[in-house]
């Protein structure tokens, strides 16, 4: 029986806005598929190894919460985490995640927030937070570019750096930074989003690819991941995206 | 004080002419009068007798059993019953609401954590609540600990004596440096223990994860003795030493047996007394054991400063006593019967709140059908993705068969029900959620019960069917 290990990232401290939905969505596709998928928690304290996991997750946190994992994550498991983004680990980080493996965090007051510097991207915090349903078009490795459901919540704007691509392109809400459309960021295999919550269960194409790209690591590049049914899936985002166009705030 | 007269005769003339029009005016006559008079809430409040609840989750129900409480004990309770607990919605209460004139007067005011830092002070009240801590609508409230410095300073600007959850470290940490008029509530640290939670983790998946499990002093993780829920339970910092304080009044209940059952037995003991009560639950769920706990010991508080009276346990018996006359209140656990079947509704607006009430439907021994309506309006915050949040997968097998889906994000609601390996019966939106219950209340056998979970919004726009549609009337009241 193939086997799956993904390690969710300080599940006890980055834990906001239902990003453990993600973990759930590759536990879900890939267990499914025959595949034996193991969750290890990974937090502080732990110990790392650069082969110990095939998927890596870090979700978003609260600020006081950051703060107590963030010298454990950049003095104990960062030069491991580099080594595992180099050499192509596949790597989901949402919002919080996504700014901690940048180069900094500059608070909208200007105290500045060192951050991991795994990837070439920063961040600025400004006071107006970006708070709303979101729609991204993503590019498939086919070339075929399908329609994403999200949820962004977030108060920094993040800009990329050399080797970075944007991970997918805004069509509804405010992405990276809300001026160059642009949102999230891919490196390799690292993939970072500012999507929220059940960003892959309601895009299983995507933790589709997650799951393949970890398994062509673990198996080699002729494993093919078999097909699996997403009608839950896609009605979910159908509804999502037709109550993100046509939704009412609706007074009672 | 001129000034906060004619806010008062202002809001009295806003009241009537709006009752006149049939609206409820639970807001804008408190919200008018702080116009004119910014100080109405200290004037009013001055020489009052007044109780308030704050705290994430729990504020309804507690204010609701302290004031049948306090009623059947005699006295004559005012309170903002429905649900307007921002500082409009007391000011509101305190000038307009009469009282029935019978007995000494006490206000019980739901405070919301915000609004509480806001007009504690103000209010002056003679006994406080704090229920719980819990995640909820994190960007309309900011951070947990946040919110608990915001009751910290609130209850800075007071004398008042505190009624704290123990078992949430969020909570009894504020009573800290304020020892001498702290009162503790929980779970016997016993009982607790023999009882440790009641579902673990699904295999293969994480469990959920509470908030509020590092110490924020010290950063440390806290180790768990025992839990009861979310992140409740018999807490310590491996680093500063503190601890879950030794309850004054703790619950002692048999966790073989589940407290969805009506009329659940269990006790409470008064540890200063070292008396010992025997009562039944009256609104069931495991939450609410804390609910009563912490409603009879605010009961206790305001006799013994009133009465000024010795804690002997005579005024512990009458509260436990008084106790037994709580009925339930709307959307809170009340059983509505539909010809010879029953509709339960269970208002969800949070995390801890839908993992509560899913233990309470897995745990129950009647139930045929559940239905969740999931809106996102405003009011319920924008952001569904909590969700995810909920530890679904452990009650999963419990639920009933029949899992019906409803509200304006019902798609997202129907993912997470079958990622959790629940099949879904039907679902659509709220224009169809009346069609899907009477389907489910067809199919339902004779004496049993379908849940309905929806959270604010959808609660309220089902209200309104369930009166148009099957003919209820007023049950809310």
């Amino acid at each position: 029986m193939n086997k799956l290990v993904i390690g969710h990232f300080y599940p006890d401290l980055l834990n906001l806005y239902g990003d453990r939905g993600n973990v759930l969505a590759l536990y879900r596709r890939a267990s499914l598929r025959g595949i034996d998928v193991e969750i290890r928690s990974i937090s502080v304290g732990d110990p790392l190894g650069e082969d110990d996991i095939d998927i890596g997750f870090f979700g978003g946190g609260q600020d006081s919460e950051q703060n107590i994992m963030a010298s454990d994550l950049i003095e104990k498991k960062g030069p491991v985490i580099k080594n595992m983004i180099e050499s192509g680990k596949v790597f989901l980080c949402i919002c919080g995640g996504y700014q901690m493996l940048g180069q900094y965090y500059r608070e909208h007051d200007g105290s500045m927030l060192t951050c991991l510097g795994a990837l070439p991207h920063y961040t600025e915090g400004k006071k107006e937070r970006f708070i709303n349903d979101t729609v991204y078009e993503f590019t498939l490795p086919s070339g075929e570019a399908i329609t994403v459901a999200g949820f962004e919540n977030h108060s920094g704007r993040t800009y990329l750096g050399e080797g970075e691509k944007p991970f997918m392109k805004v069509v509804t809400g405010h992405g990276n930074n809300g001026e160059d459309g642009g949102e999230g960021a891919v490196y390799k295999n690292t993939f970072c989003t500012y999507s929220h919550g059940s960003f892959l269960p309601k895009n299983p194409k995507i933790a589709d690819i997650l799951i393949e790209i970890a398994m062509k690591n673990r198996y080699g590049e002729d494993y093919v991941l078999p097909p699996l049914d997403s009608s839950v899936e896609d009605e979910a985002r159908a509804q999502a995206l037709d109550y993100i166009e046509h939704g009412k705030e609706q007074m009672i | 004080m001129i000034r906060t007269r004619i806010a008062s005769l202002t809001a009295k003339f806003t009241r009537k002419s709006l009752r006149l029009m049939g609206k409820g005016a639970t807001t804008l006559p408190g919200k008018l009068a702080l116009k004119i008079s910014p100080s109405a809430i200290r004037d009013l409040s001055k020489g009052k007798n007044i109780i308030t609840i704050t705290g994430t989750n729990g504020k309804t129900t507690s204010s609701h059993m302290i004031s049948e409480m306090l009623t059947s004990m005699g006295y004559d309770v005012i309170n903002n019953i429905s649900g307007a607990n921002l500082a409009s919605g007391i000011a509101t209460t305190l000038i307009c609401e009469k009282g029935t004139g019978k007995g000494e007067k006490i206000y019980v005011l739901e405070t919301d954590e915000a609004a509480f830092a806001k007009i504690a002070g103000d209010l002056s009240p003679k006994v406080s609540v704090v229920t719980n801590l819990f995640r909820d609508q994190l960007d309309r409230y900011g951070e947990l600990t946040y919110t608990r410095d915001c009751i910290a300073n609130g209850i800075d600007k007071t004398s008042a004596k505190l009624i704290l959850n123990a078992d949430d470290s969020l909570v009894s940490s504020l009573g800290k440096g304020r020892e001498d008029r702290s009162v503790f509530f929980g779970i016997d640290k016993e009982c607790m223990k023999s009882n440790n939670v009641k579902y673990p983790a699904k295999k293969g998946v994480l469990e959920a994860s509470s908030d509020a499990v590092y110490c924020p002093d010290c950063n440390a993780k806290y180790e768990y003795e025992s839990r009861s829920f979310g992140h409740l339970g018999n807490f310590r910092c491996p680093s500063c030493g503190f601890q879950s304080p030794k309850e004054r009044f703790g619950i002692i209940y048999d966790g073989g047996v589940s407290p969805s059952m009506d009329n659940y037995p269990f006790s409470i003991k008064d540890n200063a007394s070292g008396k010992t009560e025997n009562i039944t639950l009256k609104i069931p769920g495991s939450h609410n054991l804390y609910n009563t706990c912490g409603a009879i010991a605010a009961v206790e508080a305001i006799e013994e400063i009133l009465k000024n009276s010795p804690n002997d346990g005579e005024i512990f018996a009458r509260a436990c006593d008084a106790q037994q006359h709580v009925k339930a209140a709307f959307g809170r656990m009340e059983k509505i019967s539909v010809g010879d079947k029953n509709l339960c509704i269970l208002l969800v607006k949070n995390p801890v709140g839908l993992d509560r009430s899913l233990s309470f439907v897995a745990e129950s021994t009647d139930a045929a059908a559940l239905m969740l309506c999931l809106n996102s309006n405003f009011a319920d915050g924008k952001d569904v993705s909590w969700i995810w949040d909920v530890d679904f997968e452990s009650k999963a097998e419990d639920l009933p068969d029949s899992v019906y889906v409803s509200g304006q994000r019902w798609g997202d609601m129907k993912l997470r029900v079958t990622y959790a390996g629940c099949n879904v019966t039907d679902s659509g939106d709220m224009s169809k959620v009346m069609d899907m219950l009477k389907e489910a209340l067809d199919k339902c056998p004779a004496g049993k019960c379908v849940y309905v979970l929806p959270n604010y919004t959808s609660m309220l726009d089902l209200r309104g069917r369930l009166v148009n549609e099957l003919g209820l009337k007023d049950f809310w009241k």
